[in-house]
């Protein structure tokens, strides 16, 4: 889908609808929020829409900082912590490395 | 032979046909990035495949026809580069994990029951008929499946068929991405816990849904039309037997012409109900170089720009169909089902081929098979299949590059002989 032919509205609708969605778990929507938005929200000259978009974008951008950070977390305490938790982590483990940890 | 299966259960597979189809539009240059098309003045014909190049108008110069005719050339050609980048992509992961992830090259008995007969039989006659019926098998799926969408289409069963697509695409998307996941971890021996693996495949799988079925950036979408025929492409050299994918491989490419070509083939009915419905394609199934514009068919001089999402054209196909393409004002279209049997030829030629040259060899050789199939759109402008000739230029380089080049680099190097 090319933004250039889709009007203001749209444009507009479809921020707030990826924005919207990203709270289903989704912070990979509101990278693609970011990212396609951005050009759209802080390069081109303004238009009336484009302080919503903004909004938007800014809040994905948040969100997604957020979500970054809880997940690196996760990772590297489930990575570190791994073998010594023994049973619990073969539990959460989907995938089990061969070998002497 | 456009065909989809949805399943929800590994064995059925999710498979696509294709072929390449010209559509009317090519004239309106609606598309910023176009190369400059002259104006469409009056080429817009409402009927039938006829050339843009207006060769049944007796009024236009000869001077302004050639220039056309250089400018749909030239346009051409740029969308054969648009179109092999996708398609190189695709082959480069396909042989990328093949090379790698050696799940897909196990063979553990395991088939589809689309190929029931087993290729572990003493003799090579045996080995051969088994083959050849397994290929028979599999057609017969096919020409049923692409008649049921014929059929389907014609009685406007639309929803039928979304909702058909929606569930195969879900099954591509989360299943079969769950399972590559885990080999390539596997294969790399990294720990992964589940609440991180249900994450990415959510999003992976949620984002994807939403890019290919409702509106989303136009690169996104690509991408994920690329990886979800990798993913196919490498389910089909898993499951499928040695022999019995060659042979599949080349019946499907002389089915794909039968069926877009003949009069009375299941893709050219398609082709000519979705012109005539002047209908929008579902995006779905099929991979457009550009941004397209819905040109109306009985435009004179400006088109609208009643822009759909991406993929929709003004003239053809709908989605069920695999692997139409056609050059549209944004670009040009490849059914998915075309980067899956190339991939599936790449990819074999990766796995049971010995070495590189051989793979190299069928890529190069797909390539100029998709080259000549473009240039052969640029010319008739109606619809291609685009299957034979790549495959069939894969497969004799495939075998000759085997078995003629292959020993011959050997002994060369064994001789320490350089040419």
């Amino acid at each position: 889908m090319n933004l250039e032919r889709v009007p203001n509205e749209e444009k507009l609708n479809l921020c707030r609808k990826y924005y919207l969605g990203g709270f289903a778990f989704l912070p990979f929507l509101w990278l693609v929020n970011v990212v396609w938005f951005f050009r759209e929200a802080f390069v081109k000259p303004p238009y009336t829409e484009q302080q919503h978009i903004k909004t938007y974008v800014k809040r994905s951008a948040l969100g997604l900082l957020l979500w970054v950070a809880a997940l690196t977390t996760w990772i590297t305490i489930f990575q570190h912590f791994r073998a010594q938790w023994g049973e619990v982590a073969d539990y959460l483990s989907f995938t089990i490395p061969l070998g002497i940890p | 032979i456009p065909l989809m299966n949805t399943s929800d259960s590994e064995e059925e597979f999710y498979n696509e046909r294709t072929a390449l189809v010209s559509s009317e539009s090519p004239t309106m240059a609606t598309y910023t990035q176009d190369s400059q098309l002259p104006g469409p003045a009056d080429t817009e014909t409402k009927e039938g495949a006829s050339s843009r190049l207006a060769r049944g108008t007796a009024e236009r110069e000869p001077a302004v026809e050639s220039e056309d005719e250089e400018l749909t050339l030239k346009y051409g050609a740029k969308h054969v580069i648009m179109l092999f980048v996708p398609v190189t992509l695709c082959m480069v992961v396909v042989v990328a994990t093949i090379k790698s992830v050696s799940f897909y090259t196990e063979k553990n008995g395991q088939q589809l029951i689309y190929t029931p007969f087993t290729e572990d039989t003493p003799s090579v006659g045996q080995r051969l008929l088994n083959s050849v019926l397994n290929t028979i098998i599999m057609i017969s799926v096919i020409v049923v499946m692409t008649i049921f969408l014929v059929v389907l289409y014609k009685y406007r069963c639309y929803k039928f068929i979304h909702g058909w697509l929606i569930l195969s695409s879900l099954m591509l998307l989360f299943w079969f991405s769950f399972m590559y996941l885990g080999e390539v971890f596997k294969t790399y021996n990294v720990a992964m816990d589940y609440p991180t693996l249900v994450m990415i495949i959510w999003n992976f799988g949620a984002v994807g849904m939403i890019c290919i079925h409702w509106k989303g950036p136009l690169q996104l979408q690509q991408a994920y039309l690329i990886v979800i025929s990798a993913l196919m492409a490498l389910v089909f050299i898993k499951y499928l037997p040695e022999w019995s994918a060659w042979v599949i491989l080349g019946a499907i490419s002389v089915y794909d012409l039968i069926a877009v070509l003949s009069p009375k083939g299941p893709l050219r009915m398609l082709v000519e109900t979705a012109q005539e419905r002047n209908e929008p394609i579902f995006p779905a199934l099929i991979y457009s170089s550009a941004m397209i514009w819905m040109v109306g068919m009985a435009q004179t001089s400006s088109p609208e720009p009643r822009d759909q999402e991406t993929g929709q054209q003004a003239t053809l196909i709908m989605r069920g169909i695999e692997g139409l393409g056609f050059p549209s004002a944004g670009g040009v279209k490849l059914g998915l089902g075309d980067f899956i049997f190339y991939s599936v030829l790449v990819g074999k030629a990766a796995a049971t081929g010995g070495d590189w040259n051989t793979t190299l060899a069928c890529f190069v050789a797909i390539l100029i098979g998709l080259c000549l199939t473009l240039l052969l759109l640029a010319i008739f402008k109606k619809a291609l299949p685009a299957l034979p000739i790549s495959i069939t230029f894969g497969l004799v380089f495939y075998f000759s590059t085997d078995n003629l080049v292959r020993p011959f680099m050997d002994s060369l190097a064994a001789h320490q002989f350089y040419i």
